[in-house]
Formats: structure tokens, C-alpha cells, sequence
């Protein structure tokens, strides 16, 4: 009998499958999970390995291992050299006393002091058993059929089951990481509270780890323990892998488009939680109490209790002056930028002269020079227009300073913009002045308007020459007013984020809208012409 | 001809003076007052005095830090660009497939470009603090780790992180400036390779990257002054410590402008960042100006 090519490629899917469950199976058997502590220390003095003292010590520490079952005797040897010239030795004996489990061990625990990270495991077998019953379900009859000429329900079925397979594997890794996040949290737990807690909990802890523990001992056995995951846990996880593997194989008829799908969207998920990682870190710093913002151990990912009363706290030290400040030197730089920068870009789109390329050289070197070099030059100059440590001043420098980008991001708009209209009305006695207020202006609407945000944030962000120019507490913007809650021996840091979650939430919105139109803007204002 | 009417000769002039006239004020006057300290005696209370030549820029090369504070200026750039550029590229060539959620992915990728650099820096800070960090607090919450770990255990590790946040924060310039060249591209080129039987290499090497070239030439160009002149991240961060080893050109300059007191030599060291940058500046405007010909 030959087989059908789909029928072979199903059946290798199958045979794949089958595979990588026996393994997977297999490596639930093995120890996946290590729970240990060290139960007794002896150090011995200044010895030589093997001499009277040492063996002395060690006799000691194998006395007190021989009360626990499976504990192990570890050396540590310190070597210095002593005054003599002799090389001595100081020995510690670490008995450590360990348990290995495997995962159905851990399943078969579950009692009055459960381990809630258990149910990942069970929701990781169910998630198993599941995709095996459903792949099973679809195969009745079908195994020598093409993908496309599948029935609708075994479709289902198959792609469900290779949902579940993927299930499947993101439990191991989370089951690793609860289970060590909550075994010590139970640990801890039990240890501050042991009376309320002892009476279900010490014979469960006792049946997991302890069965020959001595009596009483417990506390001190729990203090300092530790959860390690084994490797048979983890090598689960490509074990699994090939496993969703078959199961696409079966479902899909083949894996690359999956894969490469699965990849794109892994990808992008990575991305976006790496980008949100710190501002996330802000939102939930901003509503923290100080206490919680400078520890450490025992701190929830999200605050134990949102102090709402850190934004009218920072509204008392002065932040809305702050964020006042902002808004007017962003709104006047952004006003000058475009009142100087509108012009100069109509003529530079529209009109031939003499110079024109000097002068766009000159737009482009200028935004060479960020204000930071010319730090020294800048107060100077203020200090001669009188003009430092003034809101006015910094909206000068800032539109100057974003000159170069307004002129070119508005130059490109308007060169996209047919003059055909405009060159109409001057022929028909319409002025240039006109000409760019009642006609081209309208047109290029939403490059000004991204031009307009452009800049506002630009200046809204911009640290470096307010750091320096202003020093009146209440001419300062927020990106400088935010530092006055970093001191140099403490920084609050709630308040620090507070103030930054204001001064963050208006820009990143401004800069969603014109995200579009502004990317266009740059590349094909700066490289078409 | 896309251009109107001119009815004076000095008409244009008119238009382009304003902007004109506030860039002669306020980038070519500090950048003259600059130059003139730069040449000129300064004493420690900052009256500038009479020329003296080169004196300001032996002070300024002559100062200990000065080896290191360049060196990490080049790493800082060639580290932040090349890598951003890099990371930016693969992230647009991701975001210009179509998936669900992409437009949420773009505008998720555009808060480390609007949100504030000094913020950020603080941000950032925050996180890989030894003592009460997040990152460690999130690790350990996690039980990725078991005990806290100091992500900033010497200088030259708090630089890397410094020169990470730089990445982080100018990938989404990259990205989108690319996005834009690669959005520009007929999908036509793409289909014909197929036929012809190219591979995803053979199409990057000989159709992408091509095309997406001016958009990434432009980007690469402003980020290299971006980088350069960026200040707020190291300011915040190590503020140059210990001993300026952590430093760039601005931070150091802005230490002796305005901590240190030396003026002089903190305008030596701007004019060698000019000279610096007009390197950069003339090689960008050969390319750009390559391209307005037709101006």
C-alpha cells in the first residue's frame, strides 16, 4: 500500500508528537524542583586540612548530619597566610539538608499548606491532556487528507489543540517562577506569622519536605531556605516546543508561515513591553509611599496601597507654577518659531533668489549646534539682553533653535503643494503676502499643525538651557522643576515621578497624532527636496 | 516651475529676514561670543580679557580627563548610533509587515522619543538602583533571581547603561524614518524578485536596503549630532562620576562652564566640538545638497 504525500507528512506529524509526549512524560519523573537549607554550621578555626581541629569539626558536623535524611556535608576552605609565613586554613561545614521533587510529587502535596503555583501545573497537564484528546479527536479517518480539504470541524479542533500545546509550554516557565515567588512568600509568611498558620501548615510542610525532620525544629530549618528549579523543568520547555511543533504540522500542513508569524508577533510584544518597562516604572513610582519606593524585599510589583496623595502633595510644592511655565515658554517659542519660520519656508519653497542655497546652509549647520555647546555663549548674551533667568529669554532660544527643523518641515509641506493657485491669484492682482495667508496656508494645514507640535514638544522637553539660565524657583519649566525632589543625599522619588507622569501624558499624546504626518515630514522635506 | 511671481528683487529677502534675525541673535552670537572666550584670558569670576592665543585649548587638552572624556565620546556616538540604527532597522522592517495591533505597536514605539530626555534618564536611574531598584524588585517578585543583584557595580558597566538608555531612546527615530522610506516602496519590486526567485537576503541586500538608503542616510546624519550633543542622560545618571570617567565632550564642558568655573577652557573644548560636528555637518550637507540639484 503507498501512502498519500499527506498522509506520510501527517503521519510524521503524528509519530512527532507522540515523541516529544513520551519525553515530556519522562522528564515530569525526574526531580524538577530543590528545596534546600542549611541546617547546621560549624567552622573550625586556623587548621591545616586534616589535622586534629579539623577533624575534630568535621566529626561535629557529620553528627548533626546524621539526624537529618539525605543531607550533605559542604567545605569551604579560606587559605591565608599567617603571620609565620604558613599557609593555614579556616574550614566551614555547611550541612545542607535538600529535598528533590519532582512535579507530580508536588501535585500529590497539595494540603494545608499549598503552594498555589501547583495550579500552573495542573493547568500545564490539563493544558496536555486537552491538546492530546482534541489531536486525537480530529485524526479519526483524516490522517490521509489534504490540509485544505479538511472538514471544517477537525480544523477546529486541530488549531485548538495547537493553542493548548502552546499553553502548554508558556506554563513551565511560569511555573517556575510562581513557584519560587511563592514558596518563599509562604515561607516568609510563616515565619512571621507561625502561630496563626502553624496548625495547617506545619505537617504539610513537614509531608513536603521534612519527613524526618526533628520535631520542633521546623522554624529553624525553614529560616534561609531556599527553592532552586532543576533542569529536567526547563528542559521541558523544548521538549514542548517540538511537541506544537507536530501539533502545527497537523493543523497547518506546514510550520514556516506559523513560525514566522508566531515570531513577528513574539517580536513585536518583546518590543512594546521593553518600551513600556520604564514608564510603567513611573506610573506605579508615582503612587507609591516614600517607604515603599526605597525598599526593596518583600515589595509587590504594584503598590501595596496607590497613595493618590503624592499629585496633591506635588501640587502643594509648586508643580502646576511648573507646568504653567511650561506651557507658556512652549506655546511663545512655538509662536516666534512659526511666525519667523513660515515665511523664511514660503520663500524657500516658492521663490528664486540669489543666496537661497547659502541660506539653506545655513538653516542646516545651524542645527548642528545644540545649545549645550554654546551653553557659555548663550548666558552671556542673555546676561547682556537681560533677558536670563526669564520665561521670554528661553522662548527665544528654543524657537531659535528649532528654526532649522520648522523652516525645513514646512518648506517640505509647502513644496508638495501645487503654486498653481497661488500663481492664479497674482495674476490676478493678489499680492504674496495674500497669496500665503488666504491660499497656501489652508493647504498646508496639517504640516503646520505638525510643525506646531513639533516644536511645542521640543521645547516642552528641552532641560539643558533652562537648567542653566533659570534659577527663580518660579520661572522654572517642569523638565527642570522636577529636580528640585532629587537632592543630593535623598531623592523622593514618588514625587519626582508624579510630577514626570504630568509632564509625560500631554507630549506623548501631541506626539501620537503627528507621528505620521511628521516622519513623512522629515525624510521627504530633508532627502526629495 | 513650481515657484511664483517675484515682483522686487529683494522681496524674498524680506521673507527669510525674521528667521534671519533670530538665528543671527540667538545661535551665531553665542557661537561668536563662544569663539571669542575661547581665544581670549577668562578669570575665575569670568571677565574675558585680552587674546592669548591657543593658551585655552593647551589648558583643556593638557587636563587628565581630557584623553578619557573623548575617548568616551566616541564609544558613546559610534555605541548609540550604531546599535540604535541597527535595532531601529529590524523594528521597522517588523512594524512594516501587517498584523493585527500595529497601529497600537506604533504608537507605543513613539513615547521614548516624545517623553523627556532628563525624565527618562530619572526613570532609568530609578530602575537600576542597587538598593531598591525595580528591575531587581521585578526579578525578584518574578523569582528570576533570587538575591538582589547591583547592576551598576563600576563605571565603566554604568556607562554601558548610559550608552542603553541612549539606544533606547533614539530607536524610535530610526524606526519611524525608515518606516517612511520603506512605506515609499513599490510593492512591484518585491513581487518581481519573487518570480525571479530571490530570497529574503537576496530582496534586503538589493531592494530594501537601496531604497530605504536616503531616509536612513538622513536619520543616521542628525543622530550623530543628536547623540553627540545629548546631555541630560549622562547628567542625570552618573553626572560624569567618578572623576569624569563617565563624562562626554558636553557634560564635561558644562562641569567646567559652570562647576569648575573655567570658562575658557570649557569654550576650547566647545570650539573642538565644532570642529568635531562640521565634520559631521559637511559630510551631511554633500549628501543633502547632492540631492537639492535641482533647487
Amino acid at each position: 500500500m503507498t501512502r498519500s504525500p499527506a498522509a506520510k507528512r501527517n503521519l510524521h506529524a503524528l509519530w512527532l508528537c507522540a515523541a516529544a509526549l513520551l519525553v515530556a512524560v519522562v522528564l515530569t519523573f525526574l526531580p524538577a524542583l530543590e528545596f534546600s537549607t542549611v541546617v547546621f554550621t560549624k567552622r573550625s578555626g586556623n587548621t591545616f586540612v586534616g589535622d586534629e581541629r579539623y577533624l575534630e569539626a568535621r566529626a561535629e558536623a557529620e553528627a548533626a548530619a546524621a539526624a537529618f535524611e539525605g543531607a550533605a556535608i559542604h567545605e569551604t576552605v579560606i587559605e591565608r597566610v599567617n603571620s609565620k609565613g604558613e599557609t593555614t586554613s579556616m574550614v566551614t561545614f555547611d550541612v545542607k539538608e535538600s529535598t528533590r521533587m519532582t512535579i507530580w510529587q508536588l501535585l500529590a502535596s497539595i494540603g494545608g499548606f499549598s503552594l498555589s503555583s501547583v495550579h500552573t501545573a495542573h493547568a500545564f497537564a490539563l493544558c496536555v491532556l486537552l491538546a492530546v484528546v482534541l489531536g486525537a479527536l480530529s485524526l479519526r479517518g483524516q490522517l490521509a487528507c489534504e490540509h485544505r480539504h479538511l472538514p471544517r470541524s477537525t480544523r477546529v479542533l486541530r488549531t485548538c489543540a495547537a493553542w493548548l500545546g502552546l499553553a502548554a509550554m508558556l506554563c513551565v516557565p511560569l511555573f517556575g517562577m510562581s513557584c519560587n515567588y511563592n514558596f518563599t512568600r509562604q515561607v516568609s509568611l510563616y515565619l512571621t506569622e507561625h502561630a496563626e498558620l502553624s496548625g495547617q501548615a506545619v505537617p504539610a510542610l513537614e509531608r513536603l519536605l521534612y519527613s524526618a525532620a526533628p520535631a520542633g525544629e521546623l522554624e529553624a530549618l525553614l529560616d534561609g531556605m531556599t527553592m532552586t528549579t532543576l533542569w529536567p523543568l526547563w528542559a521541558l520547555l523544548p521538549v514542548l516546543f517540538v511537541f506544537l511543533l507536530g501539533l502545527i504540522l497537523l493543523c497547518k500542513g506546514e510550520i514556516k508561515p506559523t513560525l514566522a508569524r508566531g515570531g513577528l508577533y513574539a517580536f513585536v510584544i518583546v518590543l512594546c513591553v521593553v518600551i513600556l518597562y520604564p514608564f510603567f516604572v513611573m506610573l506605579i513610582t508615582a503612587f507609591r509611599s516614600n517607604a515603599e519606593t526605597t525598599d526593596m524585599y518583600f515589595l509587590h510589583i504594584l503598590p501595596t496601597t496607590w497613595v493618590w496623595s503624592n499629585i496633591s502633595d506635588i501640587v502643594a510644592r509648586g508643580v502646576p507654577r511648573f507646568l504653567l511655565n511650561s506651557i507658556l515658554l512652549s506655546t511663545g517659542a512655538t509662536a516666534i518659531a512659526l511666525v519667523c519660520g513660515i515665511p523664511a519656508a514660503y520663500a524657500m519653497a516658492r521663490m528664486q533668489f540669489r543666496g537661497k542655497k547659502s541660506f539653506l546652509g545655513f538653516v542646516i549647520m545651524s542645527q548642528m549646534f545644540a545649545p549645550v555647546v554654546l551653553l557659555v555663549g548663550i548666558t552671556q548674551l542673555m546676561n547682556t539682553l537681560r533677558l536670563n533667568d526669564t520665561i521670554l529669554g528661553l522662548m527665544f532660544i528654543n524657537a531659535a533653535f528649532n528654526q532649522a527643523f520648522a523652516i525645513w518641515l514646512l518648506r517640505g509641506t509647502f513644496v508638495s503643494i501645487s503654486s498653481e493657485m497661488e500663481q492664479a491669484a497674482c495674476i490676478d492682482g493678489c499680492n504674496s503676502v495674500s497669496a500665503l495667508i488666504r491660499i497656501l496656508l489652508p493647504m498646508a494645514a496639517p504640516g503646520i499643525v505638525t510643525t506646531l507640535i513639533f516644536v511645542f514638544i521640543n521645547a516642552w522637553n528641552e532641560y539643558t538651557i533652562s537648567t542653566v539660565l533659570i534659577s527663580t524657583p518660579t520661572n522654572k519649566p517642569i523638565t527642570v522643576g522636577i529636580t528640585q525632589f532629587s537632592s543630593f543625599n535623598m531623592i523622593e522619588w514618588q514625587y519626582l515621578f508624579a510630577s514626570a507622569l504630568l509632564a509625560t501624558i500631554p507630549v506623548v499624546i501631541l506626539f501620537m497624532l503627528i507621528e505620521k504626518h511628521l516622519v513623512s515630514g522629515l525624510t521627504s522635506g530633508g532627502v526629495k527636496g | 516651475m513650481n515657484s511664483i511671481l517675484v515682483r522686487h528683487k529683494w522681496e524674498p529677502y524680506l521673507w527669510i529676514l525674521p528667521s534671519l534675525l533670530l538665528m543671527a541673535v540667538f545661535v551665531v552670537f553665542p557661537i561668536g561670543i563662544v569663539f571669542k572666550i575661547a581665544f581670549s584670558e577668562v578669570s575665575k569670576s569670568g571677565v574675558v580679557g585680552a587674546f592669548n592665543g591657543l593658551a585655552n585649548f593647551r589648558a583643556a587638552v593638557n587636563e587628565p580627563a581630557f584623553g578619557t572624556v573623548m575617548s568616551n565620546t566616541f564609544y558613546w556616538v559610534v555605541s548609540v548610533v550604531g546599535i540604535s540604527t541597527l535595532l531601529g532597522f529590524i523594528a521597522a522592517m517588523v512594524l512594516n509587515q501587517s498584523f493585527h495591533g500595529r497601529k497600537l505597536a506604533r504608537s507605543i514605539l513613539v513615547f521614548p522619543w516624545a517623553a523627556a530626555l532628563v525624565i527618562q534618564a530619572s526613570i532609568w536611574n530609578y530602575i537600576i538602583k542597587f538598593e531598591y531598584g525595580n528591575l531587581n524588585n521585578i526579578l525578584l517578585n518574578l523569582g528570576i533571581l533570587r538575591d538582589a543583584v547591583n547592576w551598576r557595580t563600576s563605571y565603566q558597566i554604568e556607562f554601558i547603561w548610559e550608552c542603553g538608555v541612549g539606544i533606547f531612546v533614539t530607536i524610535p527615530f530610526v524606526t519611524f524614518c525608515v518606516l517612511s522610506g520603506l512605506q515609499s516602496i513599490d510593492a512591484a519590486y518585491y513581487e518581481a524578485a519573487t518570480v525571479d526567485g530571490a530570497g529574503f537576503w537576496k530582496k534586503l541586500s538589493t531592494i530594501t536596503v537601496p531604497l530605504v538608503k536616503p531616509s536612513l542616510t538622513v536619520s543616521t546624519v542628525l543622530n550623530i549630532i543628536y547623540v553627540f550633543n545629548s546631555f541630560p542622560i549622562i547628567y542625570t545618571i552618573t553626572k560624569g562620576a567618578p572623576a569624569n570617567k563617565t563624562d562626554t565632550l558636553v557634560t564635561y564642558l558644562y562641569m567646567l562652564a559652570f562647576y569648575d568655573q573655567k570658562k575658557g577652557q570649557a569654550t576650547a573644548l566647545s570650539v573642538i566640538g565644532f570642529l568635531i560636528l562640521c565634520a559631521a555637518a559637511g559630510l551631511y550637507m554633500t549628501i543633502t545638497m547632492r540631492k537639492e540639484d535641482e533647487l
